[in-house]
């Protein structure tokens, strides 16, 4: 060697590359190519050119020839590929067995995965902002709790508490009775216009607190205008497409160009609480010349929400609040006294609880409900359990068939644990097939899923880490569990003794078969039951009087204070329509939500009692067909009424007002600053005008002609095609701006329960599924063990036992496990509903028959389940089963 | 036996081994592609030609000295077998006689184009 100068060495990574990936023959020849190749390109380029073409023709290696050969000559390679080969050939000789182990497997991580899915997205809601787990909205709770509390509250805690950081008070645009606004925005240069809800007045500290990503526009100086508005970016395609609206006017309600776009903000996603589609600031509310007691700290009419320093205790705010608030609030001693007791309460609500656990008054968009959730969850869970459950059995019943397999295996030198490892691996192929198939199954059954549910699942939402390792996981563990028991048994036995021909008495690990049989059965006894119990409880719910009329009556609403004259004409014109009946103008409607405000009786101004409230015309007690027990019905006829000074209570109102003979006695309805006097005219029934969810609480019933938004009519079910369409007709002439639409009130009470409803269609749904899988598994042991105990029945028959006696025999233990099942089960269902129905203050109670029906179903389907797979061994003659051999 | 056919590139390297000869290894081959050529090829490309010319037996190799500037590792020294010669030969002959017999006309129209 002449020159021994140092050589330059490539990267490290990429020798030990080539090393892993090519062919050993060629191994030497290439390095050494690369190598001097290298050198060369040194000498004349930079480290890092050299570098790279050094990579560049290193990867010019990944070609067929230079390749190893996977599997020529591993062992090990070989080995596994047997495994799988034997697992295919298992497959394919029981496909019965196989298909139904896909099905069940596939049915179980469809199920587990959707609902996984929406558990997920229910749980995400409001995360997407900023510093989420800081923000809070501050509730209002007292007997009945709300959202709402006076505007003054989030600036004045901003400046006196360090803990909060930041602090925004808003609130819906709402019309009379508060019910949410519908405005009628129109772009005048291109003469579009659309009704518009979802309008917002906000601080200007909203975009501090929540966050949006801006389109156009800087939306935080934004809310510092007058007359500014902030668009959702879906409300402003709708007005200009694609172009950038930044300083176009808009008209509100008719007020030509009254306001200015100033931003446009992306929609809030689907997993918000709640969303705007524009929002105006207060800054243009309090520079109009109005005084109004809304924005004072007497009403408790806007949500507030604060953004506390990262990680503040939120109860040591809310602690503080009962000894600092008193000072802005003009209340009486007993009321500050209840509340320096911790009786009524401001109480800060993490956001991103809102949609899950807060269900309270004037929630800004219907919420979810938590012990739905887990109702779901749940019953995922068991069909998960109950499918686990089938794989695992069936594996070990079929184990004892392979017995012969597992000793030629060990004769050949096989290890404990590669027995263990190729039962595993056929179970991993079947559970990672059935993985791949219900991800197939999931995409398909998305938008019906969806629909039952009422969810916004995505399936590409599966493909995120945890999901796929907790579905992978999932499936790895069955298969592990469904291989554990076959290798550890069959492993137990010596291999010579098998060969030479060890018969098997009987099949073993029954007891783990029978306890995880009964397992199932605890699991699919609780589907059944809480089913049926959901099923009684809707069937209690729309059974149940509600105090008024709610069929055959039609809801038309018109939003806006600027129809109330409209309405009454539309009132006397409907009546007109042959086949219409009793008509009446309402501001709320039973089944929506009531605005609340206090009363006293003037013999008693102590005691205090909030009642919702509800403006009618005086058709409204024959209309909805309520039972008037003191008094009269308001009427216009006498001029007190229409001014709004008589009054008509429910029952639960006098009664909490502790009064006697109510009627002619004066009363003082607090209205925030407004204290109208009036006298109690009437007493009505208490009727249910809220959902059956909650307990009735009192109302109050007063005239007010500019308050209503709904007419309701009353009409004859055999010609309703014809008197929608004459509706329409004369909806549309009188009030040509709005769309016509109307609704049932009947289904819009049902939609009350909507969710109970929807519960109710997946728990049948998962039912059925479970009996399914159960029974299908208990069909598939019970074959196997037959099939064992053929000689055995043979030898009993010849012995002279009877067809029945057998039946009875094979039955027996297994409807002892039911038996004891249905103990474990019963008790542990009953706490569950018993739960769940104390989410309703009517409950049907616990229905003795659904634990009846259940028992007797599941008994009655085990014992024709066994006697069916049973009946064709324990027909056939003894003799040929007994000749064979 | 199919595959006994050569390729463009395949008959450009056993070309280049003939021109070698007795020093024919893939680097060296490859920077006399350049030469000659001013084809631009990776080294695995020619690699990847020879183990083909090997295998359809017109190349045989052996393993040479060990030098320093490979770092110990030996080269493979190509040589041309009979085989080899033979279709070098006949792809020559193909070669010659159909140019040989274009008309003149033709490959003086083709000039005036």
């Amino acid at each position: 060697m002449s020159n021994n100068k140092p050589l330059y060495s490539p990267p490290t990574l990429g020798s030990q590359l080539l090393r892993w990936f090519c062919k050993d023959r060629l191994l030497e020849e290439i390095e050494g190519d690369l190598l001097e190749y290298y050198q060369i390109e040194r000498e004349a380029k930079p480290k890092w050119k050299a570098n790279l073409l050094y990579w560049f023709h290193l990867f010019h290696f990944l070609r067929p020839f230079a390749l190893k050969k996977i599997g020529q000559n591993s062992n090990i390679i070989i080995m596994y590929r047997s495994y799988f080969k034997f697992a295919w050939r298992g497959m394919m000789r029981h496909k019965m067995q196989t298909s139904f182990h896909l099905l069940g497997l596939v049915l179980a991580f469809t199920v587990c995965g959707l609902i996984y899915l929406h558990l997920k997205f229910e749980t995400s809601y409001d995360s997407h902002h900023k510093d989420a787990d800081d923000i809070y909205r501050i509730a209002w709770m007292n007997e009945n709790p709300q959202t709402r509390t006076p505007h003054p509250m989030a600036q004045a805690l901003v400046s006196e508490f360090p803990e909060v950081v930041k602090a925004v008070t808003f609130s819906p645009i709402y019309g009379p009775g508060l019910t949410k606004d519908v405005i009628l925005i129109t772009h005048d240069a291109s003469n579009v216009t659309h009704e518009i809800t979802d309008g917002y007045f906000a601080d200007t500290t909203f975009f501090d607190v929540f966050t949006y990503e801006p389109i156009y526009g800087n939306p935080k100086q934004a809310l510092q205008n007058e007359w500014a508005v902030v668009l959702s970016e879906s409300t402003a395609k709708r007005f200009f497409g694609d172009e950038d609206p930044v300083g176009q006017r808009l008209s509100f309600n008719g007020m030509v160009d009254l306001l200015e776009v100033a931003a446009v903000v992306k929609d809030a996603p689907k997993a918000s609480h709640f969303r705007f589609n524009f929002m105006l600031s207060y800054v243009t509310l309090k520079s109009l010349p109005f005084n109004d007691p809304w924005l004072s700290w007497d009403d408790f009419g806007h949500f507030n929400y604060v953004k506390l320093s990262p990680g503040t205790n939120p109860e040591v705010v809310e602690s503080k609040i009962p000894n600092w608030i008193p000072k802005y609030l003009n209340w009486s001693e007993d009321n500050i006294e209840s509340l320096k007791a911790g009786e009524i309460g401001f109480k800060l609500q993490p956001i991103q609880d809102i949609h899950l656990h807060s269900n309270i008054r004037w929630e800004l968009e219907p919420n979810g409900s938590y012990s739905y959730l887990i109702i779901y969850g749940v019953s995922a869970l068991f069909i998960l359990l109950i499918s686990i459950i089938n794989f695992v059995n069936l594996n070990t019943a079929r184990a004892a068939q392979r017995l012969k397999e597992v000793g030629v295996k060990k004769t050949l030198g096989a290890f404990r644990s590669q027995i263990f490892t190729q039962f595993s691996i056929e179970a991993l192929v079947t559970t990672f097939l059935a993985l791949i198939l219900s991800v197939f199954v999931m995409n398909w059954l998305e938008t019906p899923f969806n629909n039952l549910v009422n969810g916004s699942i995505a399936i590409e939402n599966l493909w995120q880490t945890e999901t796929v390792t907790f579905m992978v996981l999932t499936a790895i563990f069955t298969a592990i569990v469904s291989a554990l028991y076959p290798s550890v048994y069959l492993n137990s036995f010596e291999a010579g003794s098998i060969l030479r021909g060890l018969k098997l008495s009987k099949l073993g690990g029954s007891n783990l078969r029978n306890g995880l049989l009964g397992v199932q059965l605890v699991a699919t006894v609780i589907l059944i039951s809480g089913s049926l119990t959901i099923r009684n409880q809707i069937q209690f719910l729309k059974d149940k009087d509600l105090g008024f009329d709610q069929d055959n009556l039609m809801v038309l609403t018109i939003v806006g204070q600027t129809y109330s004259q409209k309405i009454r004409t539309l009132k006397s014109e409907l009546e007109s329509i042959s086949g219409i009946g009793e008509t009446s103008m309402v501001s709320n409607v039973p089944g929506g939500q009531f605005n609340q405000h206090p009363l006293y009786m003037e013999e008693n101004p102590q005691l205090r009692v909030d009642a919702s409230e509800m403006f009618v015309d005086k058709d409204v007690a024959s209309t909805l067909n309520l039972e008037i027990v003191e008094g009269r019905m308001l009427d216009d006829v006498f001029a007190a009424d229409s001014a709004g000074t008589a009054f008509v209570l429910n029952e639960t109102a006098v009664r909490e007002l502790n009064v006697q003979d109510p009627v002619g006695k004066q009363l003082f309805w607090v209205n925030n600053e407004e204290l109208v006097k009036g006298t109690v005219v009437g007493v009505v029934k208490d009727f249910h005008y809220n959902s059956l969810h909650v307990p009735i609480r009192p109302i109050i019933m007063m005239m007010n002609q500019n308050a209503y938004n709904h007419l309701i009519a009353k009409f004859d079910p055999n010609s309703l095609p014809q008197i929608i369409e004459q509706v329409e007709e004369k909806f549309t002439e009188i009030v040509p701006e709005v769309d016509f639409s109307y609704r049932f009130l009947d289904s819009q009470i049902e939609e009350l329960y909507q969710e109970e409803a929807r519960t109710f269609r997946l728990t049948v749904i998962l039912s059925a599924i479970s009996i399914f899988l159960a029974c299908g598994g208990l069909l598939g042991v019970i074959s196997i063990v037959i099939r064992q105990r053929v000689k055995e029945i043979s030898i009993r028959k010849v012995l002279g036992a009877s067809a029945k006696n057998i039946l009875w025999l094979i039955n027996l233990k297994h409807l002892l496990i039911a038996a004891i099942a249905l103990l474990i089960a019963i008790p542990a269902s009953v706490i569950f509903m018993r739960n769940w129905l104390s989410n309703f203050t009517y409950q049907a109670g616990i229905s003795p028959l659904v634990y009846g029906v259940t028992s007797v179903g599941i008994l009655m389907l085990i014992g024709l389940t066994i006697s069916l797979i049973s009946i064709k061994t324990i027909k056939a003659n003894p003799a040929n089963n007994l000749r064979s051999e | 036996m199919k595959g006994t056919q050569l390729g463009e590139f395949e008959e450009l390297v056993l070309l280049i081994v003939g021109v070698l000869y007795p020093e024919a290894y893939g680097l060296s081959i490859r920077e006399e592609i350049i030469n000659q050529t001013k084809r631009k090829v990776a080294i695995g490309a020619v690699h990847s030609a020879l183990s083909r010319l090997e295998d359809k037996g017109f190349l045989k190799s052996e393993l040479a000295e060990a030098t320093h500037e490979r770092g110990g590792r030996r080269k493979r020294i190509f040589t041309i077998t009979a085989e080899g010669k033979k279709a070098l030969q006949k792809n020559h002959e193909l070669r010659n006689s159909l140019f040989n017999q274009i008309p003149n006309m033709a490959l003086k129209l083709a000039k005036l184009v």
